[in-house]
Formats: C-alpha cells, sequence, structure tokens
C-alpha cells in the first residue's frame, strides 16, 4: 500500500456522474449509513468493545483509577479520551504526526461526549477535593474506511455503557475507603446523562464550478452524503459533522471549511438526521440490554436474587 | 494455555495477525515495503519503523524500551538487503494486557501494580512472525518466544518451580521472570535472538531456562506456527487443485 | 457564574444591549503598508485581532506547491495578555490548531485559488485581546486582509456569533456570556445565506437552531456591509492621492 492517496480524474468524474444519476458506488442510498456489525462487547473485561463498521475497525477501552481531583473544582471526576491515530489505520496517517485531520477527528468526537457531558463527573466524586474516579477512553483505530468521527463517537458511547466502576465504601467518617473486589460486590455502571450521536455528511459539487455553487440560488445542485467510505471522502469537497442526542439537542456542530452549504439544507440535515440519531441510540441499548442479560444468565444470578419483582 | 491467531484481519495493512493468549491480547499490522521518507532510508537495507502502542493511556517511556528491544530482535531475522531503501512499518497494538483484565478491567490502579512488560513484549515478538508471514516478508528464519517464571523458593523444602506462560498471580509470587527467543530452522530451536530476564536467579537456574525455551518454542512451531503456514498456503493456493 | 442574570425581563444584556444588537465593529485595512501584502485590524467589542497576508508568493517548501492552485497556510498567535488570566498559549494546543485548520480550509474555498497555481498564500493573526467571537473576528480580518492584497475572492466572508439564552436568540456574544451559553459560529458568504464555516459548541435545541440562523445571517450581511464601508472609504482615499500625483 503506498502512501500516496490520489484520485485520477478519470475516477472523480466517473464517480460525479454517478452521484448525478442518483447512484453512489458502493450501491447505498444518499442518506444511508453503514450500520456496525461484528461488535464484541468483552465478558472478561468491563469497558472492551471491538467494532467494526464497513471495513472500519475500532477497539475502545474504558479503564478507571482513584486521584486527587483538579483543585478548582474538587467535586468533579476527571474524565478523558485518547485518540491517537497511527499508520496502522492507513498509511495516510503518520506515526508520531498529530496531522490536522488527527486533531480534527479527536477535538470533534471530544466536544461531542466530554463537552457536552454526557458523562456525569460529579457521580464520579467519592470525598470532595480529595479522592474521584478518574475514567479514561482508550479509543483504537485500527483500520480505515472514510469517517472515523461517527464510528469513534458510536464505540466510546457503547464502551461507557458498557464499562463498570467497582463499588466503593466510605468508612471512618470520610477518611479512608475501601475499593470492593468485584467478586465480592457487584460493580456499578456509570451515570450517563445522554447519549450523543456523530453524523457526517459530505458534500459534493456536482456542477465543479465553484462560482455556480457560491452565487446560485438553487440547492438543487448540491448533493450530500452520510457515512462516507474511503474512496468517498478522498473525493469529498466539504463535509459537516452534525451531533445529535435521542432529546432532540443538537450537541455540537461543525463545518470546517469546505464548499459553502445553504443554511436551509442544513436545517433539513439536522432534523433529517433525528432518525438515523434515534436507531443508532437504540441499538446501542438493545445491545447493552443484551449483553447484560447474556451475563446475568452465565453467571446464573438469578439464583442470588432474593425478594419479588416489583 | 490459549494461543489463538487470526490474519488478515486489517484491509489497510500488506499483513496483519491478533493474537490471543491467555492473558495478552494483540493486533501487529505490517505494511511495506513501502517508500521510506528520506530521513529514514538506508542506502543498502531495509529501515524499520517500529511502533508500540499500550493498552491504556499514552505512549510512554515502557513502550519506547519494547520497540527497541523488538527492533534488536527483528533486525536479525528479517532479510533486510532484499529491500534496499525501503521501510517496513511494525505497529503493534496491545489490547488486553494481565494488569487490564485484572478486576476484570473495572480497576486498574497503575501506579500501584508492577507492570510486567515482558509478558507484552512475549506476545509481541509471537504476534510479529504470524503478520510478517502474512504480509510475505522475507525471514531468515522462523522465530517463536516464550516466558518462563522461577517461583519464590518453597518455604519448607526450598523447592522452586518453573512455570511456563505465567499468569499474572504466578508472576506476582515469583522471584524472577524471563522471555526467550529462539530462531528456529527444520523443527529445530538453533540460535537465541533474544533473552530478557528480570529478578533474581542463579546461572544454573537460568542455564534451566534456556533448555525449556528450547523445547517450549520447538513445540509452540510445531503445533502452531507450522500448522498456520500450511493452512495459509492450503487456503492461499485454493485454486491450485 | 451560572446565576448571573445574563437577560433581564427588560430585554437588557449584561452589557446594555438588546438581543439583536451588534457590538461595536470597528475596521481598518491597510495598517501595515509596508511589512506585507494586505492588512487589517478589526475591533468587535472588545475582541482585537491584527491580521496581515503574504503572497500569493512562491512557496517555501515544495510540498505546498499545488498546481491546481494555490495554497492558503494560517498562522495564529494568540497574545499572553489577550486574556485577563496571563496563559502562555501553545500553537500545537487542539483549539488552537482546529482553529487554524477552520480558518484555512474556509478561505481555501472563498479565494480563487485556481487563479494562482503554484503559490503560496500566508496569513498571520494576531490576537491582541478576547472577549467573545474571536473565530469571527479572525474569519472576518482575514476577509479584509486578503481583500487588502488584493487577492481575487468570490465575496466577503463575513462572520458573527449567536448565542441562545432559553428561548432568545442573543447575537454577538461577549466573552461573559459565551462562557454561560451555548454559541454558534457561523460565516456567511456575501448577501447569501450560503454558510462557509459554522461551528456550534454547546447543546441546543434542534427546534430553535432555524431561528438562531436566521438572526445570525442577517448579522452576518450587516458585517459585510460594514466591512465593504471601510474597504471603499479606503479605496477612495488612495484613489484621491493618486488623483493629486
Amino acid at each position: 500500500m503506498s502512501r500516496s492517496v490520489d484520485v485520477s480524474t478519470n475516477e472523480r468524474a466517473y464517480f460525479i456522474e454517478g452521484l448525478k444519476a442518483g447512484i453512489r458506488l458502493n450501491g447505498r442510498r444518499f442518506d444511508e449509513i453503514r450500520y456496525p456489525h461484528n461488535i464484541h462487547l468483552s465478558k472478561e473485561e468491563y469497558g472492551y468493545v471491538e467494532l467494526e463498521w464497513g471495513k472500519n475497525k475500532i477497539s475502545v477501552r474504558v479503564s478507571s483509577y482513584i486521584r486527587k481531583p483538579f483543585e478548582d473544582r474538587p467535586f468533579e471526576g476527571i474524565f478523558n479520551i485518547n485518540c491517537e491515530i497511527n499508520s496502522m489505520a492507513s498509511a495516510k496517517f503518520e506515526n508520531g504526526k498529530n496531522s490536522d485531520e488527527e486533531v480534527l477527528i479527536s477535538r470533534i468526537i471530544e466536544k461531542s461526549i466530554r463537552r457536552s457531558n454526557s458523562l456525569d463527573l460529579e457521580s464520579l466524586c467519592i470525598i470532595a477535593g480529595e479522592k474521584v474516579w478518574n475514567i479514561t477512553v482508550d479509543l483504537n483505530f485500527l483500520n480505515y474506511d472514510g469517517n472515523f468521527i461517527d464510528i469513534g463517537c458510536f464505540g466510546v458511547m457503547l464502551a461507557l455503557q458498557h464499562f463498570k466502576k467497582p463499588d466503593i465504601s466510605i468508612i471512618n467518617g470520610g477518611e479512608d475507603i475501601i475499593v470492593h473486589d468485584i467478586n465480592e460486590r457487584e460493580p456499578q455502571p456509570l451515570s450517563i446523562l445522554h447519549v450523543p450521536v456523530c453524523l457526517t455528511y459530505c458534500f459534493y459539487n456536482i456542477t465543479n464550478q465553484q462560482e455556480v455553487n457560491i452565487k446560485g440560488e438553487s440547492t438543487s445542485d448540491d448533493i450530500y452524503l452520510l457515512d462516507c467510505d474511503y474512496k468517498e471522502d478522498l473525493l469529498k469537497s466539504g463535509s459537516i459533522i452534525i451531533t445529535l442526542n435521542k432529546n432532540r439537542e443538537i450537541i455540537q456542530l461543525s463545518k470546517n471549511g469546505g464548499i459553502p452549504i445553504d443554511a436551509s439544507l442544513l436545517v433539513d440535515l439536522a432534523l433529517g438526521s433525528i432518525k438515523v440519531v434515534d436507531e443508532l441510540t437504540d441499538l446501542m441499548k438493545k445491545l447493552i440490554k443484551d449483553h447484560e442479560q447474556q451475563r446475568f444468565d452465565e453467571l446464573n444470578l438469578k439464583l442470588l436474587q432474593v425478594g419479588a419483582d416489583r | 494455555m490459549t494461543f489463538k491467531v487470526r490474519t488478515s484481519v486489517l484491509d489497510n495493512s500488506d499483513g496483519s495477525a491478533e493474537l490471543t493468549t491467555s492473558d495478552v491480547k494483540l493486533i501487529v499490522s505490517i505494511t511495506g515495503p513501502i517508500e521510506p521518507k528520506p530521513r529514514q532510508e538506508l542506502p543498502n537495507v531495509a529501515s524499520l519503523e517500529i511502533v508500540v502502542r499500550p493498552a491504556v493511556g499514552l505512549s510512554t517511556t515502557r513502550e519506547k524500551v519494547l520497540e527497541d528491544k523488538l527492533r534488536g530482535m527483528l533486525q536479525a531475522v528479517i532479510v533486510r538487503h532484499l529491500y534496499p531503501r525501503q521501510l517496513i512499518q511494525i505497529i503493534v497494538q496491545i489490547q488486553a494486557t494481565p494488569l487490564s483484565k485484572h478486576q476484570g478491567g473495572a480497576y486498574s490502579n497503575h501506579r500501584d501494580e508492577v507492570e510486567y512488560s515482558n509478558v507484552e513484549l512475549n506476545a509481541a515478538i509471537n504476534g510479529c512472525y504470524f503478520a510478517l508471514v502474512d504480509a510475505g516478508i522475507a525471514l531468515y528464519s522462523s522465530f517463536a518466544s516464550t516466558c518462563i517464571s522461577i517461583t519464590k523458593p518453597h518455604e519448607i523444602n526450598d523447592n522452586q518451580e518453573y512455570i511456563i506462560q505465567p499468569t499474572l498471580d504466578q508472576l506476582n509470587n515469583s522471584s524472577s521472570h524471563h522471555i526467550i527467543c529462539f530462531s528456529i530452522e527444520d523443527k529445530k530451536a538453533t540460535k537465541l535472538l533474544l533473552i530478557d530476564s528480570l529478578g533474581e536467579f542463579t546461572e544454573e537456574e537460568l542455564f534451566t531456562v534456556i533448555s525449556k525455551g528450547v523445547e517450549q518454542t520447538e513445540l509452540l512451531h510445531e503445533n502452531y506456527q507450522r500448522k498456520y503456514i500450511s493452512d495459509k498456503i492450503h487456503n492461499d493456493y485454493i485454486w491450485k487443485s | 457564574m451560572s446565576r448571573m442574570e445574563l437577560y433581564s425581563p427588560e430585554g437588557l444584556r449584561i452589557d446594555g444591549r438588546r438581543w439583536n444588537e451588534l457590538r461595536r465593529f470597528e475596521s481598518r485595512i491597510n495598517t501595515h503598508p509596508n511589512s506585507c501584502d494586505g492588512s487589517s485590524y478589526v475591533e468587535q467589542g472588545n475582541t482585537k485581532v491584527i491580521c496581515m497576508v503574504q503572497g500569493p508568493m512562491e512557496p517555501s517548501s515544495r510540498s505546498q506547491a499545488d498546481s491546481a492552485g494555490a495554497t492558503i497556510e494560517v498562522n495564529l498567535s494568540v497574545a499572553s495578555f489577550s486574556t485577563f488570566e496571563r496563559k502562555k498559549r501553545s500553537k500545537s494546543e487542539k483549539r488552537m490548531v482546529e482553529m487554524k485548520a477552520t480558518l484555512e480550509r474556509t478561505f481555501q474555498q472563498s479565494v480563487m485559488c485556481h487563479l494562482y497555481p503554484r503559490t503560496l498564500i500566508s496569513i498571520d493573526i494576531h490576537v491582541l485581546a478576547q472577549d467573545g467571537g474571536l473565530l469571527a473576528s479572525m474569519a472576518n480580518a482575514v476577509t479584509l486582509a486578503l481583500i487588502d492584497a488584493g487577492v481575487a475572492m468570490y465575496d466577503y466572508v463575513s462572520c458573527i456569533s449567536v448565542g441562545l439564552h432559553d428561548q432568545t436568540p442573543l447575537l454577538d456574544l461577549n466573552g461573559l456570556e459565551e462562557q454561560d451559553i451555548s454559541t454558534l459560529t457561523i460565516g456567511v458568504i456575501g448577501k447569501t445565506e450560503k454558510l462557509a464555516l459554522l461551528m456550534l459548541e454547546d447543546k441546543m435545541p434542534l427546534d430553535h437552531l432555524e431561528s438562531t440562523l436566521g438572526i445570525a445571517i442577517a448579522a452576518t450581511h450587516r458585517i459585510r456591509d460594514l466591512m465593504d464601508d471601510e474597504v471603499r472609504k479606503h479605496g477612495n482615499l488612495r484613489s484621491s492621492k493618486l488623483a493629486k500625483n
């Protein structure tokens, strides 16, 4: 595999002609996403998830430990997301060098999840000013096939919901704590306030004339594709990333350059995304629920349950 | 002992292997030979770019040490003069370690626990072998690595035990542990490529460990590597009846 | 902080503006006629930005020479005295890299790059004071400096930030407001409704997006007029000097 990722003029023209006829080379509809598959929620470790999305492949690990909080925020736990991309994913990412694209990917994932407070930081506090949980998410991109942002966000949210931290007791009137072994007491899930879902739309200028795009009144020339693959991503002339949650809130919007898009189109896209967001959120919920059930059955926890179901 | 290998798991790399042993899981990807950056270029041999990425957190000096050990060993087995002025990228992504599995991944106090990087190195070497074969990079010989620990002397009779592929608990109760990597030609372990020992041990013990290492690596080669390669050839040439 | 009253029942904000009022917008172009090809100075309230443009010129490294069009490079420097708290800001901070990449990509599309193949347009931005709407002020300053440098553009890129307080959109947020409510920054090309730049960093109800965008677009058109006035004023000044000679 070579480092250079150029697309020939003919290939580009072929692709654009396809779009004009309403056809994507991968056979999807314009607003159809690839759904995640081969999802592996670890049974041995809490908060370890592997999944594929098209040919994208990622692994996410959540880990936790106890530390002293920051002085200016004594009541809040600490949460960070590491996502470095190396050349394992694709030769276009260089090792040890933070390219602009890489920074944008990690910034948007961070804005969508960390900045939007999707993890309740105050629930991570153990003793104010003394001890809080530090939650670290390691997001590893293993194979690249376009659209790392959407899949990264999905993976991190799935892993956060899968993760459990050990139960804790405070003793000696708030002096000391006991971290209970996971075999002794059932560990606790994190408190997730909302589940953000990122969706990336790529834009294509099919007239190939900038002037028309900027001055033109009609918006029918704009073609947008949801969830681009590797080649579509290379050929895009602009993109917009919308992060939404099920409560109809926009978490984050960003359009880092690229061809201008009409404001009304933006509103339409945002409204249209809600359906996909609902689907993906429900999918996550179902995955976690099924996994919990499986764990429950395997460990035979039913035997330990006392009392009637309310 | 679990030892599971899947290869060609990544589409964008020329060769890749996912290795799952009882306590370590990792993915190795190989890209190459490709065009290097001018400063990486060596006039008569291929240069190796090795990156080790930890399971938790960002790369530190620990990963740099692992990279260096791996490089020293791989330089001796890759036929580098076949690819002059080219680059071979080897990326090892560690996904699970004995420590991360401790407490079901729920609680990892890295600051308090001793990290057994050598267990990861051991898995990385074995993973590299399958990835290099998958990528079709020329090797002088096969190689395999194993980890052996020596338990603390028994309280009563001073007996010490040798444990092959120790678990985290066994490592915590050992007086020393060693990783041994041999090159293998004609099903026989020939040259010692790498040995890394940690802890307190005598010369005599070390020799025992090495001879056990010969046994183990030959076993590994016989049971897994040979089988894997014959399966791979069979699958790759499935059209050739 | 959040206990501060951002929008009083009488409809006044902390600095006395109403919801739909911009802050004072001052701009100058050609502020550094000798040291660069185009320069500008923009004040949006208490946010103050200087921008200098060099080029189109020969790129220093071959990787920047693109045979299809000019390469645009943005260098951001934020003075340590630009905020109340003196803090050294490194260029490699993720937020900085993001803003730099956003500006580069925005102007790559709004400058007629195909007219200047194999050249580099280098844009230096210096932030002297920050009080909200930083990205917007920077984009406005770049537009003016590019115009001063005589670089061909499709139209003005005018930028503004809008916030949403409960249900009311608040135009052109200052630093205090920006800390507390979600901010949407948009950049519009000329007098169209085409968005060249878009950034929203905090939560906003989906159903209020349309009204917020509407007021923001109207504001960018106003900013465009203000910038246009300054450019024309400067143009007249120059042509009158030419006429004298």
